[in-house]
Formats: structure tokens, C-alpha cells, sequence
């Protein structure tokens, strides 16, 4: 079968850039449109695409010879908003016909490894965040420095977490624990004002603002399956952080002899 | 209404910390650097919004559209403006108005026993989150002619 060196990489150049949006957390128009653009710049015939939460299906005809290729991959991915950035860049370069594919191949492994933010700056910001969302939501300046230390802790242990591959589930169970449990006992130790205010900072970390977001993103652009699929995923997750917040309360409660609240 | 010097310069410094708080969970998502500042303006003038609205009596609900929809608005504008995804700015921006708050007492209230005020916490954590869907929803399916054109007279 005769085929051209570049027939096979056309296509999956396309596909690769899809597969890099998806699981840097970008929505579904986006990943289709991003596709499309490359395969219009690259002169793909009939090409077409189909975009899930966790799979994307293509099929196109490269220089005459019918093509297809399919992904499945794990949703549970970390939104890196650097890469869906530079993946958008790069596809407005290709419609602008700057690159050849070779090199636009080049260019997205390149993308595809830019690095996350290094830990302690990760750790910084969080407790940074933290302090400031517990002062904004009605804390004192005691709760969000008492917030500051909760965030570090719950920015290592999360980091902990997705090393050692935990399910999504657990980790905002755990977390919401752990950060619950960091800010009730320094609270009863005598730091900090309000107790809820410490928490409620430390844990907008964990709420599912992304996954909102996106869903409602995906649901207004037509996208009713992964927009669900989001939402359950949003519902989910705010779910695990209630429980695991509530029960930690409850716990320190019962401990104490009733001592909060 | 009365507006107090203190109360002005309580409104100032919370925009400032909403500030800071969108650019360190900008840094937490992995923005890139050159977007930080607009995304910290978006997080920013999101909570003023909201500040706002509490502050002429509106309820937490309201209070949540009104802020989501001045910040989708400026999201697509710095979208254009700096040729980013909207993502960027939205995501981080939503941080500060998402109901984490309804979250910690639903989840309090339904642990403590009290069956009622867990309910009601939870209905306002649900009726927050849809308003903000309507206002992301409203602002991005408005046509991109409305966010262009200050660049278009800036061209010229």
C-alpha cells in the first residue's frame, strides 16, 4: 500500500492535539474545534470527530486512503491551564500555515511536557488562597492565618495523593478531612475565631469549580453527555467534601463533650 | 443610601485579597505567567461585583449571577484581548463566588443532626451553583461581535 510519510502523522497530529486539550482539562468545543481547524489546515477530506469526557473517535481521509483512530483514556486528569493555552497558540500558528507537520508534531511534545508548578510554589499558593478565601468569606485575620497553615497541609497531602494515584473520590473525602480536622484542632487549641470560616477558606481548594465550569460550558455549546458526565462529577466530589467535612466536625464534636459550637 | 469611608475601604481591600486569591489559584491550575495579572483583575472585579450587589441588599443567589456575569464578560474580553482560551480567566476567576461556604454547613448541619438547616443549606449550595451556570451560559453564547469591538477601534 502506498502511502506518503506525512499520511499517517496528518491525522494523528490532529488527534494528538485533541487528546492534549482533553486531558488538560479543556471542553469538548474546544478539543472538536482545535481538531477540525488542524484537519482543514492540513487538507484532511472528509474528516470527522467525536468528542467525549474520556474518548475521542476520528476518522479521515489522508491523500485518498480512509483512516481512523480512536482514544480512551483516564478521565482523572489535572487541569494544567499552561498547556491549553499554548496548544491553542499552536493551532492558530497551523491554520496560519506556519508549520510543517513534522514540526508542529515537534512543538506539541514539547507542550505536552511543559512543567506543573513546582511544589513549594504549589504549596505557597495554596496556603496563600486559603488564608485569603477565609478572610473574604467573613474570618478574621487569626482564622486566615490559622486558614494559611491548613493550606499547606492539604497542598502536600494533595500532592501525596495523586503520587500515590488515589481515586478522586477518596483524595476529597480524605482532604476535606484532613483539612477539617487541621483547622478544628488548632481552633480548639485556642487559635483562630470561627472554626467555620478557617475551614470553609482551606477547602475551596477541593470544591469542583473546574468541573462546573467546564460542565456548564459543555452543556451550553450542545454537549449534553459530557456535560453530565461533569456535572455528576461536580455533584460527586461537592458531595465527598460535605461528608468528609461533617463527619470530622461531628467526630472533634463528640470528642470534646460538645466543645464546638 | 449612606456609604461610609470604612466601608469603601473594607470593599477595596477585599477586592485586593480576591486578587491575590485568583492569581494563587491561577498558579495552583498552572496559568501561564503572562496571564496572571488578567486573571487576577478578572477573579477581582468578579467579587466587586458581588460585594456590591450584598451591599444594595440583594440575596447570596442574585448576588452570585450578577458577579458571574461581569466576570464571563470580562473573561471573553481579555479572551480577545490577550488571544487566550476563555478557560484561563473563567476557571480561576469563578473561585472566589463557587459555594464552598454551602457546602462546609451542609455538610455541618447534616452531621450535627439538624435535618432542616441542612436542606435549606443545601438548596441555596444548588441554587448558587445553577445561578452561576446561567451566567457563565448567558455571557458565552453571546456573539463575539460584542467582545471585539474595543479592539477593533483600538486597531484603527
Amino acid at each position: 500500500m502506498p502511502t506518503s510519510p506525512s499520511a499517517p502523522s496528518v491525522l494523528d497530529l490532529s488527534f494528538q492535539m485533541g487528546e492534549a486539550l482533553l486531558e488538560n482539562g479543556a471542553e469538548i468545543s474546544r478539543v472538536q474545534e482545535t481538531m477540525e481547524r488542524v484537519a482543514q489546515a492540513y487538507h484532511i477530506e472528509d474528516f470527522q470527530v467525536y468528542v467525549l469526557t474520556n474518548a475521542i473517535f476520528v476518522t479521515g481521509v489522508v491523500d485518498g486512503i480512509p483512516q481512523t483512530t480512536k482514544l480512551q483514556h483516564i478521565p482523572s486528569t489535572a487541569t494544567h491551564l499552561g498547556r491549553i493555552c499554548a496548544v491553542n497558540q499552536l493551532s492558530r500558528e497551523i491554520v496560519q500555515g506556519l508549520h510543517p507537520v513534522d514540526q508542529a508534531l515537534a512543538r506539541l511534545q514539547e507542550i505536552r511536557v511543559l512543567p506543573y508548578s513546582p511544589l513549594p510554589l504549589a504549596v505557597l499558593c495554596c496556603a496563600v488562597g486559603s488564608a485569603s478565601f477565609s478572610y473574604l468569606f467573613g474570618g478574621s485575620w487569626l482564622d486566615a492565618a490559622v486558614a494559611f497553615f491548613c493550606g499547606i497541609a492539604l497542598e502536600l497531602y494533595m500532592s501525596f495523593a495523586s503520587r500515590r494515584k488515589m481515586t478522586k473520590f477518596l483524595t476529597n473525602l480524605s482532604a476535606s478531612a484532613l483539612v477539617t480536622l487541621c483547622g478544628g484542632a488548632l481552633f480548639l487549641l485556642g487559635l483562630g475565631d470561627n472554626m467555620d470560616k478557617i475551614i470553609i477558606g482551606s477547602i475551596i481548594r477541593l470544591v469542583p469549580g473546574v468541573a462546573l465550569t467546564t460542565s456548564i460550558r459543555d452543556f451550553f455549546h450542545g454537549d449534553y453527555l459530557s456535560g453530565a458526565i461533569r456535572m455528576l462529577d461536580a455533584f460527586l466530589v461537592g458531595g465527598c467534601i460535605a461528608v468528609g467535612v461533617g463527619f470530622v466536625v461531628k467526630l472533634l464534636s463528640v470528642l470534646t463533650g460538645g466543645a464546638l459550637l | 443610601m449612606p456609604i461610609t469611608l470604612q466601608a469603601l475601604l473594607t470593599g477595596l481591600l477585599q477586592t485586593g485579597v480576591a486578587f491575590a486569591a485568583t492569581i494563587a489559584f491561577a498558579v495552583i491550575f498552572h496559568s501561564p505567567r503572562r496571564e496572571l495579572l488578567f486573571t487576577g483583575l478578572t477573579g477581582a472585579a468578579g467579587w466587586a461585583v458581588y460585594l456590591l450587589a450584598m451591599g444594595l441588599g440583594s440575596g447570596a443567589v442574585s448576588a452570585s449571577f450578577l458577579a458571574t456575569l461581569a466576570l464571563a464578560w470580562l473573561s471573553r474580553v481579555f479572551s480577545f484581548a490577550r488571544k487566550a482560551p476563555v478557560t484561563v480567566f473563567l476557571i480561576c476567576g469563578i473561585f472566589p463566588l463557587v459555594p464552598g461556604a454551602g457546602i462546609y454547613y451542609t455538610g455541618y448541619n447534616f452531621f450535627m443532626g439538624l435535618d432542616g438547616q441542612a436542606l435549606d443549606k443545601g438548596l441555596e449550595t444548588i441554587k448558587i451553583a445553577v445561578a452561576i451556570a446561567l451566567g457563565i451560559g448567558i455571557v458565552l453564547s453571546l456573539p463575539q461581535g460584542l467582545f471585539s469591538f474595543q479592539r477593533a477601534k483600538k486597531g484603527r
